[in-house]
This record gives C-alpha cells, structure tokens and sequence, in this order.
C-alpha cells in the first residue's frame, strides 16, 4: 500500500473524520442563519410598535394642542384677557412644532392626507379666521364673529378632534394585531428549531450506521475465516476490494491465512515423502535380501560350474573349491594356506603380471586367458578373473578367484586361425584370378588388354622385367625394359624367339645378370628368362610373353600354372580380334546405311525403333533422331503423323505394317511440308530370322523429283491438247465449210489464207516442243559468232513497229559486242517481247532498255501487265510453267518460251532473270558477256546499274531504217548521249512530250501516214516541244523545203558521215549551255520510271 | 427471228461458228469478244442459243455462266465449245449449266445440226 493512498481517501480515520467535520460545520451555518433571522424579525416589530405609540402620541398632543388653542381663542374673545392671547400664541407656536414633529414621522396615506389638511385648516386659521375673528372681537362684532365661527371652523375642528379620537383607537388595534404577530411568529420558529434538530439527529444516525457497517461486516467476515483456519478448513474469501485499513487488515489476514495453508501442505508433503522413504527402504531391504539370496545360489552356480578360489590379503588362499582342484590337479588341502605362487604359469609375461597387479591394486577386476601347469605338468588353459574386495576403508582385504576350463576352446581356436590365415592366400589367388578373368572379359581395347595383362603377371609372379606383345597387329606391353630395347626387338618381329616357340610351347634360358641386373649384390647372380606363347585352336601364334626375374628361378608348378593362364588369355585374344572384326563391319554397314539415299528405319516387333539413318532424318526433317538411337513406337509415329500432310493414312499404314499378319511388302506415298513440298514413297517390308518375325524394316524414298515431272506430263498433256485443238479447230472448220459448200473466190482465198495461218501456228507450237526437246537433250549446236547486240534488239525491235504496243529503245550501252548464237538470241528477244505484249492487254507499252554492267551488256524488256505472283516467279522458267491464274490462263501459250529462252541464254554463258509486281508489270532482263571488256565513261555504282545516277543528254532519232538508226544511235552513245528509237511520228511525238530531249533528229521519209514534216509540224505546233532544236536527217535535197530554214536547226543530206550528227548534236549543246538552259534530262525517279 | 449469242475470243473461231450458221433462216447471230461482253449481251438481251467458249481472256465460259442468273440460265440453252475434252471439264460444265457440249475441234456441219435441233 502506498504512502498516498494511506493519507487519502483510503484512510478510514480521515474520511469519517471529514464527514463529521463537514455536517458540524452544516449545523452550526444553518443555526446562525436561524438565529440572526429570529433577531431581525423581533427588532422589526418593536420598531414598528414604537413608531406607533409615537404617532399616537403626537396625534394626541395634537389633539390636545388643538382644545388649548380653541379653548384660548374662545377665552380672549370672551374676556379679552391679555394673557389668553399670550397663551394662545403659546398655543399656536406648540401646536406647529407638533405638527412639524408629526410631518417627520413616517406616515401611511391616510395619516398624510390627515396631516395636510390639518396644516390646510391650521395656516387658514392661524392666518386668516383667528386675525379676523380677533379682529372682530376687539371690534366687538359679535355677530360676524359669530357667523364666523359658525362658518364651518368650528365644524372641522370637531372633525379633527373626531379623527384623533379614532386613530387613537385603531392604533390601540394595530398594537394588539402586532402583539398577536409576534406570538404566531415565535410559535413557528419553535417548529422550525425542532424540525431542524431531528434532521440533525437524523444525519447522525446515518453516519454512525455506514461506519458500523464499513467496520463490522468484514470483522465478522474476518472472525468466520479465523474460526474456518481454526477448524482447518479451506477458507473462502474472496478478495475485498477495499483499500482502507480494514481491507488491509483483510488482505494481511488473507496472506497470513494462505501462507498457514501453503506451509501446512508442504508439511504434508514433506510427511508423505518420508512415508516414502521409509517405503523404499522397506523395498530395498527386500532386494537386497533377495540379492543375498541370488548371490548365494549364483555362488552355488558358480561352484558347480567353475573354480573358485578365494586369497587373503597377502595372497594366500583361503579358500579353493572342487573344480579348482580338479583344474590344476592339486587338493584342496595343497591349496588352502599357500600362496598363488603354487601355481606356475609359464605363457603368462612378466608385462601381464604387472598389468595385473595394477589393476587389482586400484580396486579393478582383472580378467585374462592364462596357461596353467598342472600338477601333472601339462597346461591347462583357464579363463581366469579375479576381483578384488575392498572393506570400508577402501583398502583390499581379500581376493576372489574364478575361472573356467577353456583349454579345448584354445586348442579349435589355434585350429581355426591357421585355416584362416590359409584361407586368405587363396582368397587373394582368387581375387587375382577374378580380376584378370574381368579384364580380360570386359576389355575391349587391346592396347588396354595387354597392360593389364602384363601387370597381372607381374603381381603374381613378380618379374623384374617382363613383355607382352600381340603378334598380329605388334601391339605390346613392357615392363622394365629400355623402350629402344623393345622397339628394336618388336621390329625385328621377334624372330628369334618366335622361331623357337613355333616347336616349344615355352622354355626358359639361365644366363649370368648383367651389371645393371647386377646391382650391388655381391655374390655372382643369375637372370631367369621365360618365354612362353599363346596359341589359338589352330595353332597360330597369337601373342608371346616373355618374363626375366634376377637370382629366382621358375618352379615347374609355376610354369604349369602360367602355362594354364596363356591357355585362357588365347579366347580372351580371339574374342578381342572377332570384336574388332565385328565393328569394322558394323561400322561399314553403318557407313552404307547412312550414305544411301533412302530413308532407311528398322522397327522392332515391339514397334520400337532401334535404328533410322541420316537420310531419314533430313528427309523428314527430324533432328532428335541421332543415329542408333532408340525411340518408342509413339514418339516416332507421332513425328510421322506431325510432318506428313497424309497423318492419318500414314498411321494407318505404319500400323498395318506392324502388325504380326503384315506378312508381305506394302507401300504407300506421302508427303511433307506446305510451301515446297517433298513426295516421299516408303515401303515396309517384314524382316524375319529363322522364320521368326524380328522386325519391321521401312525405307522411304524420295520421289519429289518423279512426282513432280508426272505432274508436269501430266500438265503438259492438258495444255498441249488445248493449244493444239483451237489451230486445229480453224483448220478442220474451215476446210470442212470449203469442201460442204460452194462459195465465192473472195471467201475461199480467206479461207485457205486463215487456214493457213492457223496451221503455221500448229507448226510453231510443234517447233517451240522439239526445240525445247532438242536443248534438253543436248543435242542443239549453237554457231557463235561475233554480233552487235544492240543492232540485233534493234532488227527484232523493228518487226513490231506496226503492232499494237508501242515498244520504245532506250540504249544506253557503249559496249554491245558480244559472241552469241545470233538466231537463238533473235528467237530469245522475239519470246520475251511476245510476252511482255501478250501479258499486258491492258497497256499499250513496252519498255526495252540496254545498258552494260561491269564485262557485261543487259537487256531489260519491260512491260506494264499483269505482273506475276510472287509466288511463281521462282517456278516460270521450268518446263511447262505458266502464271496459274484466270487473268493469264485465256492468254494461249505453251509455256515452253521462258524455259526455250533460259536455256537458250544459259548455253550463252548468260544470266536471266525475271523481276515482277502483280498488277503492276513485269521485267524480263537477261544479261551476256561481252566480247571485249571495256571500261568507257561507265561509271561504276556497287556493280548495278542506277539510272538515278546517269546524266547525260537524251536525244530521240526518228528513223525507220533500223540499219542507218543504229549507225547513228553508235555514234552518239560514243560521244555520251543517251539514245531512243522512234519509227512512227505519232509515238516519237507522245515520247517527245514524256522525256525533255536536248534535241529531235528526224527523218523526213517515215511510214504512210504521217512523215517527218507532220512531226515537225506537231512538236513546233505544242508549246511544250517547239523549243526543241529538231536537226533532219534526209535523203531529200535540203533547198526544196526552205521555208522552214527558221525552225530547223540543222539539215542534213543523206548519206552523211555519223559524226557530222554527234558534232551538230555536241553544237547545240554547247549552245544552249552558254545561254545557260538547263539541257541535261529530267531524270526525276517517276520520269524514268516510265521510261526503263 | 431467232436469236443466237456466239462467244469465243479467238476471232478466227468467231467467224468459222457465225459463217457456218448464216446459211440457217430467221436466225440472227451476235458476237461477243470475251466473257465481260458476252454478259452484257446476255443482260440486255434473251437469245434462244449461247454458243460458249471455254477458254477465254479475263474470264472462262463457266465463270460467265456463274454469273448468269439461274433464271435465265434455265430459259436459254448453252452450247459449250472446249478444247478440254476430258470427263472431269465436261462434269464441271454440266454442273455450271451447260445444256450442250460439243469438243473441239469440232465439225461446223455437225454443230450446224445440232444447233438447227436446238433451235426448233
């Protein structure tokens, strides 16, 4: 409990000590209050009685001052005496004096108006009746004294008098109304004074009960516990949470109560625990009287069973039981009194002895195997233990001897370790023999072989020098001997020994050491050296083996022995060569496997596969499959059914092969892959052994190229028969309508002229297949000759001038000489230009452009069609081959001209290719060498041709003698210009408005139509071409056409040397340079787009 | 007068079929140079033939045929002229439907009467 809480509220002492101070301090508050009031009450009355008694008073003076002053006036009036009017102003000045008197006494309403009027009447009288009325009298008018008086003064004085004598009444009244008061009041107050002492008394009661109570109940809660402690019950209080001085008392009481408790358990406890004890004691008391028991029968026992000998201190014995006796053959009278000493022990060492006494020395028991004599003076061996007794002091005062016979037991052990020890040599001959059988079992490598061979032999025979030498492949093993020693014998193939072994089958030569050998023994010593062979069934030498040992000759079981082992070592050497042999041939036929073409799988009855080779393994594009590997029968068909585009049937078939009634061959075909697809036929044959079912063999082929070409006979077939039947449809219609009807000249001639035509297209149709069929062959002769290729695009070139595409040059090459077969490439050019026109119905235009690229001179021969999917790009120069789609497949065709034209190219030591946008158009460029390298004005930009970067001067020749256009165009592309071909006016003048050219040489003489001057005419006529210098190139006399000297730059008269037209040409440019116009080409990328 | 709708590109073919039918009466021939033209014609007009080439620029005959209506197709007969000659072509077109079938090379006095029997 804390200081704090002793001196607060906790403190019984204090908190009734404040109760009581506080209610004191109540009552005497409240009785003061009481008391002061009581004063107050009674002082307020006899105030009040004495106001009144004073107002009575002075009323009555008043009163009485008033007669006096009546009494006076009347007297002067009546007798005239002086000295009544002396004491009637005596009178009058009393009577005012009251009066003021009356006027300071506190006064009720009534009494003012009383007093007003009274000083009202007064001051009239004073002033105003009694002067007259004086007056009067000394006048001696009694009469208006009379009607005066009578006027009413005497009236109101009566009145007054009247009023005095009723308020003396009633204040007589008032007094006893206050009398009456003041006893009520005290009458209450006496009430009140009771009342309040019996709530006092009350209070008291109350608080004197709640410390009865705060102080009794636990008391007697207190004195139940002490009277429960008393009678040793358990006490049941629980915990007052009061913290005052009974609640520590309480608690001290509770602590005190528990602690009496808790020690009283401990005690118990304590005396349980003795109880116990003295149990335990009990128990052990009986144990060990049980164990006396025991130990007496085990000494029974053990008597029975073995010697039992007991010795003093000293070590005499001083007791000996019968089987001691009988052990060592002395009585127990020899015994008894001598020492331990009687007995000899001869095996027993002085170390033993002393061991033994240490031991016993320090209390422990002391046991060993010891060889006794008897008294007869054989041993007997006893198992002998000795244990020493120690008294209190811990000092030793008797020993006791036991031991047990084991002199058999000794004799089958003695037995046993020899057997042992011989056991084990045989045990480690085995192992040894064990170990050479594994190796030699086990090993398949014969380098390998022969070393731990020789090692064996070493250990078992202990060699100093020994070698073993495989005679077939010179394969050996040494062992202490000088390597060049042994290369030299091997060499030399042994031959010496080998002679004498193919009669002996081992000998063995004694020679003196050598002084290596030597060493530093001292005596002469002797080298042994064995030599010995191993044979196979036939006699042949398989290998030899040849032993020195120094000073240790051979015992002939030795020899016999090693003799048996080489016997052994010949199989383990056939077996070595037969593996070797059997490899090389695994290994071949693995070699053959995995280098056919075929897929070749073996599947065991089981379905696991135990071998695919390579070829399998691309065909089918499988690279978890390594070689030999096994793989079960679902991982490999779910490989095949994942690959194959034919999953199902392929299943179906790998099943049906595998299964056991699948007696004969089958095969299927298959296919893999989507985008180039591989055709592979596989067939399944049974593989048998004995006439037992080993396996499945599968071999996959494939036949990709032969499927391919079937389909494309086949193709070949559907498209020929088409091509072929619409010619045919021509010839045979028509010759049918000329034969069944008659018609007219005129119709016949068109006729026969179509049925013509329609049969030379057979004929070329036919032509175009043997060709075809000739190049494949080999068969086709080529005459090369040196041409000009631009001279020959210019020659094909000029067969279409009239046709419907307008088919535009653009040369651009300095070095077109090149070796070729100029037919072939006439036939080339016409193929390419026939497609491009006929693949591209849609636009009137196709593009030829020549160029050279490093040693070699391109042509491009561009059109603006259909264009090709990409797709197919690949496939078009294939036999066969046309673009498969609706768009192309009305266009006729024997797909044969892009093959013609590759192989064609090909045998020219040229390239072709075909670049192409579907819808857009197609090119078709081919290149060849030139004949002679040369590097002029080319510029080289990453090997490719860029048109980009080409500025030089476009010129347009219109000409249509293709012979004199190509000696110009040679002329000026030497001189740096850029070269287009026109023949017609009309598509010179639609190219004039495309392409800006530096200038236009026109020939006057064109086609039927329109001539150069409708040309001229045109490009002066349109604003966008008349600037353009137009220089005329004419067989025609120059003077006839003068009128247009203004507008024709230059005129030149055919023939003309060439370069009289690159000088013009060279002219105008130097011209237009100077007046600062721009004269190179537009060569804005759409421009040339249209143009390349 | 009669209507009949000749469709084929090759012009040569074109004119063999219109001089071979010009010697029929109260018939009328019409040309059409490709399948685009040949279904024009179709759409403005009714012909009581069509005489139908199989292999044509930009469009075959079936593919004209799958775009006639089945209407029409039902009320004009369609004489198919081919150089595909094997059964597979000749299902194909009977399928598309084509009511005649004639291969080429065809004989003009042979298709002369079985147009005749058509027309009557």
């Amino acid at each position: 409990m804390t200081k704090v809480n002793r001196f607060g509220s906790t403190s019984l002492k204090n908190r009734y000590f404040r109760i009581i101070a506080s209610v004191f301090a109540l009552i005497i508050l409240c009785g003061m209050a009481f008391f002061l009031y009581i004063n107050k009450e009674q002082e307020k009355l006899n105030n009040d009685r004495d106001t009144l008694h004073k107002k009575t008073q002075t009323i009555n003076q008043l009163s009485d001052n008033l007669n006096e002053i009546f009494l006076r006036a009347r007297g002067f009036i009546a007798l005239k005496n002086e000295n009544e009017l002396m004491l009637l102003n005596q009178a009058l000045h009393d009577f005012d004096g009251v009066l003021k008197d009356y006027s300071q006494l506190t006064l009720s309403a009534e009494e003012s108006k009383y007093r007003d009027d009274l000083k009202a009447f007064f001051t009239e009288y004073k002033y105003t009746l009694l002067p007259r009325a004086l007056k009067l009298a000394e006048e001696g008018n009694y009469e208006a004294l009379r009607s005066t008086s009578g006027g009413g003064t005497t009236a109101k004085v009566n009145e007054f008098l009247d009023y005095t004598k009723g308020y003396q009444k009633r204040a007589d009244t008032a007094l006893n109304e206050m009398a009456k008061n003041s006893i009520h009041k005290a009458n209450e107050f006496t009430v009140v004074a009771f009342l309040f002492s019996t709530a006092i008394l009350f209070l008291f009661t109350l608080l004197v009960w709640r410390i009865l109570r705060n102080l009794i109940v636990p008391i007697l809660k207190l004195e139940e516990a002490t009277h429960s402690l008393a009678a040793g019950e358990q006490i049941l209080l629980g915990t007052l949470h009061q913290k005052d001085e009974i609640g520590r008392l309480y608690n001290a009481f509770l602590d005190m109560a528990h602690s009496i408790q808790d020690k009283e358990e401990e005690l118990m406890m304590q005396n349980e625990e003795l109880h116990a004890q003295q149990d335990e004691l009990h128990d052990q008391q009986h144990r060990l009287q049980r164990s006396l028991n025991e130990i007496e029968s085990m000494m029974k026992a053990l008597d029975q069973s073995a010697a039992v000998g007991i010795l003093s201190a000293k070590g005499v014995f001083t007791y000996a039981n019968d089987n001691l006796s009988s052990y060592t053959g002395y009585r127990n009278s020899e015994i008894i009194g001598y020492t331990y000493k009687l007995f000899e022990m001869p095996d027993m060492l002085e170390h033993d002895m002393q061991q033994m006494y240490r031991k016993l020395k320090s209390g422990g028991v002391w046991t060993h195997e010891i060889g006794l004599q008897t008294k007869s003076g054989a041993t007997t061996w006893l198992n002998l233990t000795i244990v020493p007794y120690l008294n209190s002091e811990g000092t030793i005062y008797q020993y006791i001897l036991i031991a047990s016979d084991i002199t058999s037991l000794k004799s089958v052990q003695q037995e046993l370790a020899l057997t042992l020890k011989a056991t084990e040599q045989t045990k480690t001959m085995l192992e040894l023999n064990n170990q050479l059988n594994h190796d030699i079992s086990y090993t398949l490598n014969k380098n390998e072989f022969t070393e731990k061979f020789l090692h064996f032999m070493n250990r078992l025979y202990s060699f100093d020098s020994s070698f073993f030498l495989l005679t077939k492949d010179t394969i050996y093993a040494a062992k202490g001997i000088p390597q060049d020693r042994i290369e030299r014998y091997v060499e030399s193939s042994c031959s010496e020994m080998l002679h004498r072994l193919q009669t002996e089958s081992s000998y063995v030569i004694k020679r003196p050491a050598t002084e290596a050998e030597q060493g530093i023994a001292p005596d002469q010593m002797y080298c042994y050296d064995f030599y010995t062979k191993v044979v196979n069934a036939e006699d042949e030498i398989l290998a030899v083996f040849c032993g020195s040992r120094i000073g240790l000759s051979f015992s002939d079981e030795e020899l016999n022995e090693v003799q048996g082992l080489m016997n052994r070592v010949s199989l383990a050497i056939e077996r070595l060569f037969m593996y070797e042999e059997i490899e090389h041939a695994r290994k071949l036929n693995q070699d053959i496997v995995n280098n056919v073409n075929e897929g070749i799988q073996f599947v065991d009855t089981e379905g696991t596969m135990l071998h695919a080779n390579k070829a399998l393994c691309q065909m089918t594009d499988y690279s978890r499959w390594t070689e030999g590997g096994h793989e079960s029968k679902d991982e490999w068909m779910a490989h095949f059914m994942q690959a194959a585009n034919e999953s199902n049937d392929i299943c179906g078939f790998f099943q049906k092969a595998l299964g056991e009634e699948a007696a004969e061959s089958a095969s299927m075909r298959y296919s893999i892959g989507t985008e180039s697809v591989k055709h592979i036929d596989v067939y399944a044959i049974p593989v048998f052994r004995r006439d037992a079912r080993i396996g499945t063999l599968f071999v996959h082929r494939d036949i990709t190229r032969e499927y391919e070409l079937d389909l494309m006979k086949s193709e070949l077939v559907s498209t020929v028969s088409h091509e072929l039947r619409t010619p045919l449809s021509s010839v045979l219609g028509f010759t049918e309508l000329l034969l069944a009807r008659t018609m007219k000249p005129e119709k016949q001639l068109k006729y026969l002229e179509t049925i013509h035509k329609e049969a030379k297209r057979l004929t070329e149709l036919i032509n175009d297949f043997l060709d075809l069929q000739r190049m494949e062959s080999g068969k086709q002769q080529y005459t090369t000759e040196s041409a000009n290729l631009s001279e020959i695009v210019l020659g094909v070139l000029d067969q279409y001038k009239l046709g419907s595409h307008n088919v535009l040059l653009v040369d651009e090459a300095f070095n077109s000489e090149v070796e070729v077969d100029r037919d072939k490439i006439i036939q080339v050019l016409t193929n390419l230009l026939s497609n491009a026109i006929k693949f591209s119905p849609d636009s009137n235009e196709v593009n030829v452009h020549l160029h050279n690229e490093e040693d070699r001179i391109v042509v491009r021969i561009q059109d603006h069609g259909l264009g090709i999917p990409k797709d197919q790009i690949g496939h078009l120069f294939q036999k066969f081959r046309r673009v498969d789609n609706s768009a192309s497949k009305r266009i006729g065709g024997t797909g044969l001209g892009l093959a013609i034209c590759k192989e064609i190219i090909d045998k020219q030591k040229g390239e072709i290719g075909i670049e192409s946008v579907e819808g857009k158009g197609t090119t078709v460029w081919f290149s060849l060498p030139n004949l002679y390298s040369e590097h002029k004005q080319y510029e080289e930009d990453g090997g490719r041709w860029n048109p980009d970067k080409e500025v030089k001067p476009n010129v347009m020749i219109v000409e249509d003698d293709y012979s004199l256009s190509l000696l110009l165009s040679e002329e000026l592309k030497g001189k740096g210009f850029r070269v287009t071909h026109h023949y017609h006016p009309q598509k010179a003048f639609d190219q004039a408005l495309k392409t800006p050219f530096v200038a236009i040489v026109i020939d006057l003489m064109l086609g039927d139509e329109l001539d150069g001057w409708d040309l001229i005419r045109m490009l002066k006529e349109d604003q966008r071409t008349e600037t353009i210098p137009l220089v005329i190139s004419s067989a025609l006399d120059k003077s006839d056409k003068n009128a247009l000297n203004n507008v024709i730059q230059t005129y030149l008269t055919k023939p003309y040397p060439p370069g009289e037209l690159s000088q013009t040409l060279e002219e105008i440019v130097k011209i237009r340079q100077a007046s600062g116009e721009v004269l190179f080409p537009d060569n804005s990328p759409e421009k040339e787009e249209d143009k390349s | 007068m009669q209507k009949v709708l000749v469709v084929d590109d090759e012009e040569v073919l074109r004119m063999l079929i219109t001089d071979t039918l010009e010697d029929l009466e109260d018939v009328e021939i019409y040309t059409a140079e490709n399948g685009e033209d040949a279904l024009e014609k179709l759409e403005a007009d009714t012909y009581d033939l069509v005489i139908l080439d199989y292999m044509m620029p930009k469009m075959t005959g079936i593919e004209v045929l799958g775009q006639v209506d089945d209407e029409k197709k039902k009320n004009t007969p369609f004489l198919m002229l081919t150089a595909k000659a094997q059964e597979m072509d000749r299902n194909r077109a009977i399928e598309a439907g084509v009511r005649y079938f004639m291969p080429k090379p065809f004989s003009p006095l042979e298709l002369l009467q079985v147009v005749e029997g058509i027309l009557k």
